[in-house]
């Protein structure tokens, strides 16, 4: 009897011991919900997965954690909150992700952050910069991404320093378009005493918007922001040339999507003279990290990485230091270990720290504008207009 | 208000009612033959979109897309002819208990197929044709070259249309099929094969809305989705299965979205098409030109 009981043991034994390696190999899963299809803006939600998987790989080269590799979970959230909210549910709770990233659209991430919080599982804005994500104060939330008081504040001072007179915001009616128009009314006041704001809000749907197009050009502006995200984005620029708005009337872009291979292919003459708000130039010196993607990127896709790349990038390597860190791949531990220590980004150290209002849990990349002065004109070579101390070109308005 | 303004507003309502006309149109006649509601109609707009985008960039070359677009519209014409052969025919034949319920369903399935595949063939991304013709003026609308080619292609598509359906052999065996199915069998005429040739019709107008409309309004999986969504609203307003209610319906809708959106607010440009449509129906449920059905 005892002999076998100790056959048994020893069999149980070596179970346990065969199987104690392939735990330790067991992946650490990070979730990337981001827009893979419309209504959302696909090609950001591309761009965010490629400097993912580039990040995956780099981890997994070391391996985190014991030598465990990292596995991404992809989801498409569509650019809706109602697709965004089943994806992480997902994430969550059929594949028990560690963290989210690729979060791009606003209203998206404002829904799926309460079911963040509701799991546990800490989820990472990529490039929705809506004040409220960071403002609501939830401890599973995080962002690297600017906020939309920042981007206000940057197209202020540059409306102020260009002495704009009559402004121009065409915005689509999502979480994104409606807080920054918002936030500009708000801050137009006191920033750009005397000026005047004109502010239209479209349905996101809505394919013509010519009649609100020859409403703004016969207000006469002197700038039109646009606030599109994706299609909508595009649909203003060609709309507006059509109807003889650009390129006679200045017009910013309120994002980094004319950066984008695909810009000129899809605008062609159309898209000259705009400008456009971005958060990273060829020309900036980057962390070693971020200059070693930068390397690689360029190796492998034949062009400059553009900034949906980069923050994917970082978003993912930053999650596998702050897993190194916890020494654990517990979601407190994980939230814990991103507050209390530093991390190197793409162009410089990240750091969370639980400040006032929108400063939450939250870093910033820095901000210009640029300009397209040419058809075809590579992002490379797009001048920098704005701020001052960048400024590689004055900002060229066709008589 | 500036009257010159207001004239911009109303030529701009006019010029994109005719494009919804034409969107419209399709859904329309494949009910008045096929007594079904195809659900997919939006997605043979995108494959049209597609196709002309394919064709200009690939085969005939940007400035020949005066080619790609009878290409474009013929290839889903017979895309529409294989879809009725194969996926709808059956209902019609073999005595289906649910008749309505399996169109549906299989229409809808075609959405999602169509849309889904245009996403793995064509990536997520948005495409534009380059430019058809350059910026002109239509009275006093500023507009661009695409959207004047769209708006004479849809008025050359519909007076051919037109034609087709009052001028010609087939167009009164359709119309027959139209008033009564069973009658029109008593005449030996086949009604399967004119339903496949509805079919083939009805998408291959959405199919031209896309092509014509490519450049203004981009190409991508779920472009289709405004043209489902506007032509059904038109239908109901315009009267269901009424060829002239298409076009006053998609008239009617295009400047009163203009000019809601214009006084009132662009955020709920598609409430007032809306607002119109449950008018109608409190008022006159068969919409504006629709006839009460009549029973025996």
């Amino acid at each position: 009897m005892s002999r076998r009981l100790t056959i048994v043991g020893l069999a149980l034994l070596a179970l346990a011991l065969a199987a104690a390696p392939a735990l330790a190999q067991k992946p650490v899963k990070i979730g990337v919900l981001t827009p893979l299809s419309p209504p959302g803006d696909p090609a950001a939600g591309q761009l965010i997965l490629r400097g993912a998987k580039m990040g995956a790989d780099e981890v997994n080269a070391k391996g985190i954690l014991g030598g465990r590799k990292v596995e991404l979970v992809v989801e498409d959230d569509a650019g809706t909150p109602e697709k965004g909210a089943a994806g992480f549910r997902k994430l969550a709770t059929q594949d028990g992700v560690v963290a989210v990233i690729g979060q791009f659209h606003s209203s998206v991430a404002l829904a799926v952050q309460d079911l963040a919080e509701q799991f546990k599982v800490p989820i990472f804005a990529t490039q929705a910069s809506a004040r409220a994500f960071s403002e609501k104060h939830l401890n599973y939330s995080f962002r690297t991404h600017v906020i939309d008081t920042d981007r206000v504040q940057l197209w202020n001072r540059w409306i102020k320093e260009k002495g704009f007179k009559k402004v121009a915001l065409l915005a689509e009616n999502t979480d994104y378009g409606v807080g920054l128009v918002e936030d500009t009314k708000k801050l137009f006041p006191t920033m750009v005493p005397g000026a005047e704001l004109k502010t239209i809000v479209f349905d996101r749907a809505v394919v013509d918007l010519t009649p609100q197009l020859l409403e703004i050009k016969s207000w006469k502006p002197d700038v039109v922001i646009n606030i599109g995200v994706g299609t909508p984005a595009y649909l203003i620029i060609k709309q507006a040339a059509d109807v003889g708005l650009l390129p006679g009337t200045p017009m910013l872009v309120s994002y980094d999507m004319p950066a984008r291979a695909e810009y000129w292919k899809n605008l062609g003459e159309k898209g000259n003279f705009v400008s456009f708000l971005v958060y990273y130039h060829p020309t900036m010196k980057l962390t070693p990290r971020g200059e070693a993607f930068r390397a690689k990127y360029r190796e492998q896709f034949k062009e400059d990485p553009v900034y949906a790349s980069l923050n994917g990038y970082a978003q993912v390597v930053l999650i596998a230091d702050a897993l190194e860190a916890a020494k654990s791949d517990n979601s407190d531990a994980l939230v814990k270990a991103l507050l209390a220590n530093k991390f190197q980004g793409w162009n410089a150290t990240i750091s969370f720290s639980r400040g006032d209002g929108p400063y939450w849990q939250q870093w910033t990349p820095p901000m210009l504008l640029m300009q397209y002065t040419k058809v075809d004109m590579p992002f490379t070579e797009a001048k920098i207009v704005f701020p001052a101390e960048f400024k590689t070109g004055d900002l060229v308005v066709p008589k | 208000m500036d009257l010159y303004l207001l004239s911009q507003y109303l030529l701009s309502g006019l010029v994109i009612g005719i494009i919804y006309s034409l969107m419209a149109l399709g859904i329309t006649f494949i009910y008045s033959i096929m007594k079904m509601i195809n659900w997919s109609m939006g997605e043979f707009y995108m494959i049209g979109s597609y196709v002309q985008y394919f064709l200009v960039a690939s085969v005939v070359g940007w400035s020949r897309w005066y080619l790609a677009l009878p290409l474009a519209i013929a290839s889903v014409f017979l895309l529409g002819l294989v879809v009725q052969r194969w996926l709808l025919r059956p209902m019609y034949v073999g005595g289906v208990e649910r008749r309505d319920e399996y169109a549906t369903v299989m229409t809808i399935a075609l959405m999602v197929l169509f849309r889904n595949l245009a996403v793995v063939l064509g990536g997520p991304n948005q495409y534009s044709p380059r430019d058809y013709a350059k910026p002109t003026m239509l009275l006093t609308l500023p507009l661009s070259g695409n959207r004047f080619v769209a708006l004479v292609g849809a008025l050359l598509l519909l007076a051919l249309f037109y034609l087709l359906v009052t001028r010609t052999w087939v167009g009164r065996a359709l119309r027959g099929a139209a008033q009564n199915r069973v009658g029109i069998q008593t005449a030996g005429i086949d009604v399967l094969r004119l339903d496949m040739l509805a079919f083939g019709v009805g998408v291959a107008l959405a199919a031209a809305a896309g092509a014509l409309l490519a450049p203004d309004f981009l190409v991508y999986p779920e472009n289709g989705a405004i043209s489902t969504f506007k032509g059904f609203e038109i239908i109901v307003i315009g009267g269901l299965g009424s060829i002239l209610g298409s076009v006053v319906g998609g008239l009617l809708l295009g400047v009163i979205e203009a000019l809601g959106s214009v006084f009132i607010s662009p955020a709920y440009k598609d409430l007032y098409g809306f607002v119109l449509l449950i008018a109608l129906l409190v008022l006159r449920p068969t919409g504006l030109f629709g006839e009460r059905e009549r029973t025996v």
